[in-house]
C-alpha cells in the first residue's frame, strides 16, 4: 500500500511499527543458493568457454523476461541518454547526499559535482549540459522540485541505524559463472542476531510502475544470499509524490524473486552462449530499437520503426 | 545481554584462533634468498633509473588484466579511492569509543584532514593525509559521494568483527614494507585493515572489494608474505583472513611455507609482467608512468 507521509510517518512505515520482525531460519539462505546453483547448473555447464561472466542485475533480469531478442537488441544499440534517466540519476545522487549529510544547497550543482567526482559514468554531465537552454531550465526544476521533496520529508536519519547509500551486493553462483548483482539506494540496520534488522530503501524520481516491486524483491533475494538473513522489510520511496511502498519480507517473497531470477538467469546464459534469441511480443515493442529486424515484434505494432530511433531521443529533448 | 550475529562471531573466532601451522627460520631463510635472488635478476632488467614499488593492486593487475600495466595512469584520487583511507580512521576511532558511528566518525575524519591542509600550509610540523587537499578543494555535492563511500565503507568493516573480543586491535596502521636487498629497484608493500596478536603472530585481516575472485589465495598471501619477509619466522603472520562485504564471502589462508612459497612465485611473475610493461614503456618512448603513481589505485600512500 502506498501513501503519502512526512517524516515521522516515514519512519514508522520503515520501522514496520506494531509489526514483529520475523525471525532468522539459519538454513534459509543455504538453502536458497543451493536451489539457485542446481538450477542454474544444466545452463552453465552451456556456456561458452570464452564466456566470462553472466551479470544478472534488475535492469537484464527485466529485459530478458520480457523479450530475449530485447535485451539483445538493447545490449548491441548505443546507449540512449534521456531527460528520464539524467533526472533519475540526479535525483539518486542528491538523495544520498541528504541521507548522509542532510544538507542539499544546490541541487543542480551538488547533483553535477557529484557525478564529475565519480567520473561521470554514464555520460550525465555531458548530456544535460548539451540540453537546450528551455528544456535544462524545465530540468533544473524538476531536479530542484524533488530535491525540496526529499529534504522537506526525509527525516534525517540516525546515525544508530547504520544508514549507508549505493550499497552494492554481489552473489557469486556456480563458482563464479553467474553473478547476481545490484546496488541498493538505503540500507538501514546492522547485521542480523535473531531477528531479522535490515530494510531496503529504493528512490524512483519517475511514476510508480509494477515492476519496481520485482526489483526489490531481487534486492530482498540478493541481501539474503550474501548476509545469510533476509531485510525485515523493503520499501520504494517516489521523489515526486513523496509515496512510499513499503512491504515485509516473507518466505514467499524471496521464493518467488528466487523463481523469477533463476528463469532469467536461465535465459541469460542462453543468450550469452549466442543461442537465437527467444521473441516475445509485447506492449514496449513499438520502443524496441531491435524492432526493424523483428518480424513478431513489427506484426504486433503494424509498422518496422521503433518509436525510439524515429522520435524518442528527439522527444526527450523537446519535452524536457 | 548483546547476542553477537553468529557471522560476526564465527569470522572474530576464526581471526582469533590458535595458529595451527608456523614457518621454520629455516624454510623462511631459504624463501626470502629464492626470492631475493629471482628479484634481483628483474630489478637488473629494468629500464636504467627506474624503480618498482608493488603493491597488493598491482600485483593482482598484473595478474588479472596484464595489459593494463602498459597503460597504467597516474594516480586520480576519487571517493572509491578513499574510502579506505578514511574509513579505516573511522572505525579506529569507533572501535576505541572515540565516535558512536561510522557516520559521526567519517564526518569528523574529513573535517580534520580539511583543518589540517590549511594548519599545513602555514607549518611543516602538520602532515595532512595524502587525501585531504583533494578533498578540500572539492564542492559540497562531490564531498558528499566522498562521505558516503566511506561511511558505507567504514560500516562493513565495523559490523563484520565483535570488536570487544580482539585484543589491541590495529586498524588501519602502517604497512609493511620490505625493500628488496642489494640495492634492488624493487619494493614490496603489504598491507591490512586490520592487525591483532594470536600469541606472538599477527593475524590479519583484509577487506576485499566486489566478490572473491579464484586468485584469492595470491590476493590474501601477499600481505603475509611480506609481513614475513620483514620479520623474524616465530613472530611471522599466522593467518590472513579475506572478508567481502560486498558478497558476504570469507575466505582464510593459514600462513605456512607453502602458502609463502606460492604467493612468492605469484610475486615474482607479476613483478616480471611489470617490468616487462617498463621495458615496452621505454622502448616506444612513453613515460615510465608506475614510478610517478603518488598513491595507488586503491588508495595506498606510496
Amino acid at each position: 500500500m502506498a501513501a503519502v507521509l512526512e517524516r515521522e510517518g516515514l519512519l514508522r512505515r520503515l520501522r514496520g511499527d506494531g509489526v514483529p520482525r520475523p525471525a532468522i531460519d539459519p538454513g534459509l539462505a543455504g538453502g536458497l543458493r543451493d536451489w539457485l546453483e542446481d538450477g542454474l547448473v544444466e545452463a552453465v555447464a552451456g556456456l561458452a568457454p570464452g564466456i566470462d561472466v553472466v551479470r544478472v542485475n534488475k535492469e537484464s533480469l527485466n529485459q530478458v523476461l520480457l523479450c530475449e531478442a530485447h535485451l539483445v537488441a538493447r545490449r548491441n544499440a548505443p546507449r540512449v541518454a534521456t531527460v528520464e534517466l539524467a533526472r533519475g540519476s540526479m535525483v539518486d545522487a542528491l538523495f544520498r547526499q541528504w541521507v548522509t549529510i542532510g544538507v542539499i544547497d544546490d541541487p543542480w550543482g551538488d547533483a553535477l559535482a557529484a557525478f564529475e567526482v565519480e567520473g561521470d559514468r554514464d555520460g550525465v554531465i555531458t548530456f544535460v549540459t548539451g540540453l537546450p537552454a528551455t528544456h535544462q531550465r524545465r530540468l533544473r526544476a524538476e531536479v530542484a522540485e524533488h530535491a525540496t521533496h526529499i529534504s522537506e520529508r526525509w527525516p534525517v536519519l540516525s546515525p544508530a541505524w547504520l544508514p549507508r547509500t549505493q550499497e552494492r551486493l554481489e552473489v557469486p553462483l556456480c563458482g563464479g559463472r553467474v553473478v547476481l548483482a545490484g546496488v541498493v539506494d538505503l540500507v538501514l540496520g546492522g547485521p542480523a542476531q535473531e531477528r531479522a534488522s535490515v530494510c531496503l530503501v529504493e528512490l524512483k524520481s519517475g511514476a510508480r510502475r509494477i515492476e519496481h516491486r520485482p526489483d526489490l524483491h531481487f534486492y530482498a533475494l540478493l541481501e539474503a544470499l550474501r548476509s545469510g538473513a533476509p531485510p525485515f522489510r523493503i520499501a520504494t520511496y517516489y521523489s515526486g509524490t513523496g509515496e512510499l511502498d513499503a512491504e515485509p519480507v516473507e518466505e514467499d517473497t524471496l521464493v518467488s524473486a528466487l523463481s523469477r531470477a533463476l528463469d532469467g538467469a536461465i535465459r541469460l546464459c542462453r543468450v550469452s552462449s549466442g543461442a537465437e534469441p527467444e521473441r516475445h511480443p509485447n506492449q514496449l515493442c513499438a520502443w524496441c530499437v531491435g524492432l526493424p529486424g523483428c518480424a513478431p515484434g513489427q506484426q504486433r505494432v503494424g509498422t518496422d520503426v521503433p518509436l525510439v530511433t524515429a522520435g524518442r531521443a528527439e522527444t526527450d529533448r523537446g519535452q524536457a | 545481554m548483546t547476542t553477537v550475529p553468529a557471522r560476526v562471531a564465527w569470522l572474530t573466532d576464526t581471526l582469533l584462533a590458535p595458529a595451527t601451522e608456523g614457518v621454520a627460520s629455516a624454510e623462511l631463510s631459504v624463501l626470502r634468498a629464492d626470492l631475493v635472488r629471482d628479484l634481483q635478476a628483474l630489478g637488473a632488467e629494468l629500464p636504467a633509473g627506474e624503480r618498482l614499488q608493488m603493491d597488493g593492486y598491482k600485483i593482482r593487475t598484473a595478474h588479472r588484466n596484464p595489459e593494463r600495466c602498459m597503460s597504467f595512469d597516474t594516480f586520480v584520487p576519487s571517493p572509491r579511492s578513499t574510502r579506505r583511507a578514511v574509513g579505516v580512521v573511522a572505525v579506529n576511532r569507533c572501535v576505541h569509543g572515540h565516535s558512536p558511528s561510522p557516520a559521526g566518525a567519517v564526518g569528523d575524519v574529513l573535517a580534520e584532514g580539511v583543518e589540517d591542509v590549511s594548519v599545513a600550509a602555514a607549518t611543516a610540523g602538520v602532515r595532512a593525509p595524502w587525501w585531504a587537499s583533494w578533498y578540500a578543494g572539492l564542492s559540497g555535492g562531490a564531498r558528499a559521494v566522498v562521505c558516503a563511500e566511506a561511511v558505507t565503507w567504514a560500516t562493513q568493516l565495523l559490523t563484520a568483527v565483535h570488536w570487544s573480543q580482539v585484543p589491541r586491535p590495529v586498524i588501519g596502521g602502517r604497512d609493511d614494507w620490505w625493500p628488496c636487498p642489494g640495492g634492488t629497484p624493487i619494493v614490496l608493500k603489504g598491507r591490512a585493515e586490520v592487525r591483532s596478536l594470536v600469541g606472538r603472530r599477527p593475524a590479519l585481516l583484509v577487506v576485499g572489494t566486489g566478490r572473491c575472485q579464484a586468485d584469492w589465495r595470491i590476493e590474501l598471501g601477499y600481505p603475509g608474505l611480506v609481513a614475513a619477509l620483514g620479520r623474524d619466522a616465530p613472530v611471522a603472520p599466522c593467518r590472513v583472513v579475506g572478508v567481502w562485504p560486498q558478497s558476504g564471502q570469507v575466505r582464510v589462508l593459514p600462513v605456512d611455507v607453502g602458502a609463502l612459497r606460492s604467493t612468492a612465485t605469484a610475486v615474482v611473475a607479476g613483478v616480471a609482467t611489470w617490468v616487462d610493461s617498463r621495458i615496452e614503456a621505454q622502448r616506444r618512448g612513453a613515460p615510465g608512468a608506475p614510478d610517478a603513481v603518488a598513491v595507488s589505485v586503491d588508495g595506498a600512500v606510496a
